[in-house]
């Protein structure tokens, strides 16, 4: 019984992430992961893809000041 | 990751943010504040959770970026996930992915933001994502940032910038895939991004594609930079050829479909269609598409004329306010079209998808997209074309006529058609079929009424068919038997003053409940008849009801064979035994009175009495026209008063038809009852007679044998008469009355009968000179009638004489004289020689020539029967001539008997 639950949360976790997939996300499977987690606890869907986004936007912003400033002092 | 307890949803959001800003647990306590602050304060999601339109939308993003394949597997997946219900908020999971995904060909994050922005500038289409019509979206805008992006909207240009740089070869097909999920801008700062976007793109576009040149980008039907961007990627081998972009001849061309003039397809009111303004550069390919495409303006705009013409105009009449109705309908169809067009080239020309290059509309695309509405047009055209000046049925027949195509789409389209113009008349003919209502202010009915016809003629005159009116799917009989059944309830209602409601409806719905929703669907197959039929059955089985309960209809019929066809042998036979002493007289001595005094005592005296005295009431007595010499037999006849329902089968036509039937009848009758008293006055005169003048033997003996051959021929006429003619027609009509379905076969069978009776009663016109001999036959026994009287007289006269001279001699023996003086017996012998000489050889001779006369006639008679077509009258002949009497006077009778013998073995075979 476990086992045939351990399987087809599997199973729905390959789906998703397929999904992910095809729609180009980039997320990996562990943030999928513990995203579906989040989500399944309740939390509103729209403003967690606004936090990740943010989150990304931000990580890439200062990623490209890195590059920016890393390249000028040679 | 460890030492974040991922139980909890404050954990799980914690080991989340280390993920994705790729630092270490401790360094990111600022953004996991932000994404903690942001995810308390959001707890329901501002849009409606549809998971089915969401997975619509997705495919649809996925067809879009041409992955139609992925849009299958993705339809499979989230079956799959359907399937599995692990996963229970599905819809939010999807959301999330959804707003999380890019296009195909940009993956990793670090172009996300740019690209985010490149779709906060552009429109997105209605079925977009929804984020940019959510004011109260969270975004970092709104709230305030403890730390990084509080400039957000200048580091997404400069990000913008530096992504366009970074990847120098962006392909235009990435624009539809860029309008995704951005964080939330206010209007203004969007309007301000996108004015700068589109001054940048358009610069590294031009700076990129330097051939295109200057030409190209100053065109000023484009009204936008996204328009030039379109512009820039055309074909560049047909480039000096256009001086308007694609883009600007499809609006144009939109306009046009509308019927609308456009700024170079203008219509030309000359030519009759749209021409392109000849003085712009338009390639010649794309000229003929054009004009092909504005062949449905051109439709457009005479389908609108005609409705606009039409719809106004009462006279048009329902039927024709349907049809404009349905074309209306049609047309709105077409503007719906339209719409979607124009959407679609508002939609490339915002997004700046190039024409031709795959995803937007171009006017070959346009070409095909409006192959089928031009078909539908078209079709809707040569309607409206046919059906100019038609209106009711005739129009509906029209339209009728046009389903005749193989083209299923085309049919149904007529179909459509048809079902709205038609349903007026079958509104009409439900209200006339089960309430007899005549509800057709425009005369488009089939069933045309005139209000002048009275009652008495309501049912042969009122209701006709107006035939031109008279819908192609409805046959002729199925007319008839429609206007018959509208025609008996009226009958019903007004004639027969019967009220009660008709549950015609009611067994019409029962007997085909399931088919009433069909009944104004369908054209011309078994249901509609089955309607009709079941309507008329019982509309017509209600009104014979009425008639043969309510009204007597049998009674009165046989009333009819009774009294005017002589049926009641009784009171015939003892009213002329009343009549005849006034009938003898002239005719103008005649007074009504009398009569109808006579014909009351003579019902009293017979069995008449026992009739019905509703039915007695109604006999009564009728002169006919007086003319100089009649006498009363001539003018006299009974006549049958009728009234109400029962006068439209028994009309004054046929009454006429039955008093010249009753006379004929009549007149037999009168030969019979003479010959009658004839032979009583010989029966009893002739032997006393005898006995005093025996010379009057021969001529007596004459007299008999005429009146014998009288008596024959008379009875063999009332044999054929009665058993021949009136017994057999009259069962005939009785079987076919009960029978009846309906009153019209009443009224038919009832004609029949009459024109039977007619017809062998030698009253129509191919036996008009044998009833012209039997009249003359009939003189003649009228003639030996009296010749017979006057001799009587004479003869009785004699035998008195002579009786009174015996008594007389008696007398004298008796007184002891003489019996007789030599005078007496001179006076005597005198008188004897006179009566012998003069009366007896005059009534001989008078005798002879009658009796020679009587049978030359009835030679002729015989003849003429022999003559007739109908071979009824033949073997009365041969009744007549039954021994050969007549054969051996005549010789040519004697041929053409015999002829006619043979014919008669031939046609009956071996029954002979």
């Amino acid at each position: 019984m476990a086992e045939a639950r351990t399987n087809s949360v599997r199973e729905a976790m390959d789906t998703l992430q397929e999904i992910s997939r095809l729609l180009n996300t980039g997320l990996d499977s562990e943030t999928l992961s513990i995203c579906v987690r989040l989500i399944e606890q309740g939390v509103n869907p729209e403003a967690l893809a606004s936090v990740i986004k943010e989150l990304r936007r931000e990580t890439a912003a200062l990623k490209a000041a890195e590059r920016i400033g890393s390249p000028s002092p040679d | 990751m460890s030492k974040v307890d991922m139980k909890t949803p404050a954990g799980l959001l914690h080991s989340l943010v280390c993920r994705i800003t790729e630092k270490k647990e401790d360094d990111v306590s600022p953004q996991f504040q932000y994404a903690l602050r942001v995810l308390g304060s959001h707890f329901t999601p501002s849009v409606e959770s549809d998971e089915f339109q969401l997975a619509e939308r997705i495919k649809r993003k996925l067809v879009k970026q041409r992955r139609e394949g992925d849009a299958a597997r993705f339809a499979e997946l989230h079956r799959k996930l359907q399937s599995n219900n692990v996963v229970k908020n599905r819809w939010a999971i999807l959301y999330l992915l959804y707003n999380l995904s890019h296009g195909p060909d940009r993956p990793g994050i670090k172009i996300t933001a740019g690209e985010a922005l490149f779709g906060q500038g552009l429109p997105t289409d209605a079925t977009s994502t929804p984020f940019h019509h959510v004011p109260g979206m969270p975004g970092p805008l709104r709230t305030p940032m403890p730390s990084g992006g509080d400039t957000t909207g200048s580091s997404g240009i400069s990000s913008i910038h530096t992504a366009d740089r970074s990847d120098p070869t962006p392909t235009p097909q990435s624009f539809p895939a860029s309008y995704g999920p951005t964080p939330g801008i206010t209007p203004a700062q969007a309007v301000a991004q996108r004015q700068a976007l589109g001054n940048r793109l358009a610069l590294s576009l031009s700076s990129r594609q330097p051939h295109l040149g200057n030409g190209d980008m100053s065109v000023a039907t484009v009204p936008s930079g996204r328009g030039t961007a379109s512009l820039s990627l055309r074909p560049g081998a047909d480039n000096t050829s256009f001086e308007l972009s694609e883009a600007a001849l499809l609006r144009d061309v939109l306009f046009v479909f509308q019927g609308i003039n456009g700024k170079i397809i203008k219509m030309s009111s000359t030519a009759d269609r749209f021409l392109i303004d000849p003085k712009v550069g338009v390639p010649q390919s794309w000229r003929d598409l054009l004009g092909k495409l504005s062949e449905l303006g051109w439709l457009h705009n005479k389908i609108r004329k005609f409705v606009d013409s039409k719809i106004s105009d009462r006279a048009l009449g329902l039927v024709g306010q349907s049809f404009c109705a349905a074309l209306q309908h049609e047309l709105t169809e077409y503007y719906r079209l339209v719409a979607v067009l124009d959407a679609q080239v508002q939609q490339d020309q915002d997004l700046g998808v190039s024409v031709g290059s795959g995803g937007g509309l171009t006017l070959r695309r346009l070409v095909v997209w409006s192959y089928e509405p031009l078909q539908r047009l078209k079709t809707l055209a040569c309607l409206v074309d046919s059906c100019k000046g038609k209106k009711g049925g005739a129009l509906a027949s029209v339209v009728h006529s046009y389903m005749q195509t193989g083209d299923p789409s085309l049919r149904s389209l007529v179909k459509h058609t048809l079902n709205v113009v038609s349903q007026p008349i079958w509104e009409i003919m439900e209200q006339w079929i089960y309430e007899g209502d005549l509800e057709d202010n425009y005369q488009e009915y089939f069933v045309a009424s005139d209000p002048t016809v009275k009652e008495e003629r309501l049912w042969h005159d009122k209701y006709s068919l107006r035939k031109s009116m008279i819908p192609a799917f409805i046959t002729r009989e199925q007319a008839d038997k429609i206007l018959l059944i509208g025609k008996t309830i009226n009958f019903i209602r007004q004639v027969c003053q019967d009220r009660s409601p008709l549950k015609t409806k009611a067994v019409v719905k029962t007997g085909e409940a399931e088919e009433e929703g069909d009944l104004f669907t369908r054209d011309v197959d078994g249901s509609l008849q089955q309607v009709i039929d079941t309507a008329y059955r019982e509309t017509s089985r209600i009104l014979l009801d009425i008639l043969h309960t309510k009204y007597k209809f049998m009674d009165h019929l046989k009333a009819m064979r009774r009294y005017l066809l002589l049926g009641q042998g009784d009171f015939i036979r003892h009213l002329m035994d009343l009549l005849e002493p006034d009938l003898n007289k002239p005719a103008s001595t005649l007074y009504l009175h009398n009569l109808t005094g006579i014909l009351e005592t003579a019902i009293r005296a017979t069995n008449a009495q026992f009739d019905d005295p509703d039915i007695l009431k109604r006999i009564d007595v009728r002169l006919l026209e007086v003319s100089p010499g009649d006498c009363g037999w001539d003018v006299f006849s009974l006549d049958y008063h009728v009234d109400g329902p029962i006068s439209t089968v028994f009309t004054p036509e046929t009454k006429i038809q039955y008093l010249r039937v009753f006379n004929f009848l009549w007149r037999a009758k009168r030969m019979e009852y003479t010959l009658t008293e004839i032979w009583k006055d010989q029966m009893t005169i002739n032997k006393l007679l005898l006995k005093t003048v025996p010379e009057l033997a021969t001529l007596l003996h004459r007299c008999h044998t005429l009146l014998s051959e009288m008596v024959h021929f008379i009875n063999q006429m009332q044999y054929y008469i009665t058993f021949e003619v009136l017994e057999c027609s009259w069962d005939e009509l009785w079987k076919k009355v009960k029978e009846s379905p309906d009153l019209d076969h009443v009224i038919a069978s009832h004609q029949v009968f009459l024109e039977d009776i007619i017809k062998h009663c030698l009253l129509d016109d191919e036996s008009r000179e044998l009833l012209t001999q039997l009249r003359t036959i009939f003189d003649l026994i009228i003639k030996f009638q009296s010749a017979e009287n006057t001799m009587y007289k004479k003869a009785e006269e004699e035998m008195n004489l002579r009786l009174r001279f015996l008594r007389r001699i008696q007398e004298n023996t008796e007184k002891g004289k003489w019996g007789v003086t030599e005078l007496d017996e001179e006076e005597e012998r005198t008188r004897m020689e006179e009566f012998r000489d003069k009366f007896l050889s005059k009534t001989t001779s008078q005798l002879r020539v009658i009796s020679q006369s009587y049978q030359d006639m009835v030679q002729n008679f015989l003849l003429m029967l022999n003559e007739h077509s109908d071979p009824s009258l033949r073997f009365l002949s041969f009744r007549l001539d039954f021994n050969g009497h007549y054969h051996q006077r005549e010789p040519k009778l004697n041929r053409s008997l015999s002829v006619s013998y043979a014919r008669t073995r031939q046609r009956s075979g071996k029954e002979f």
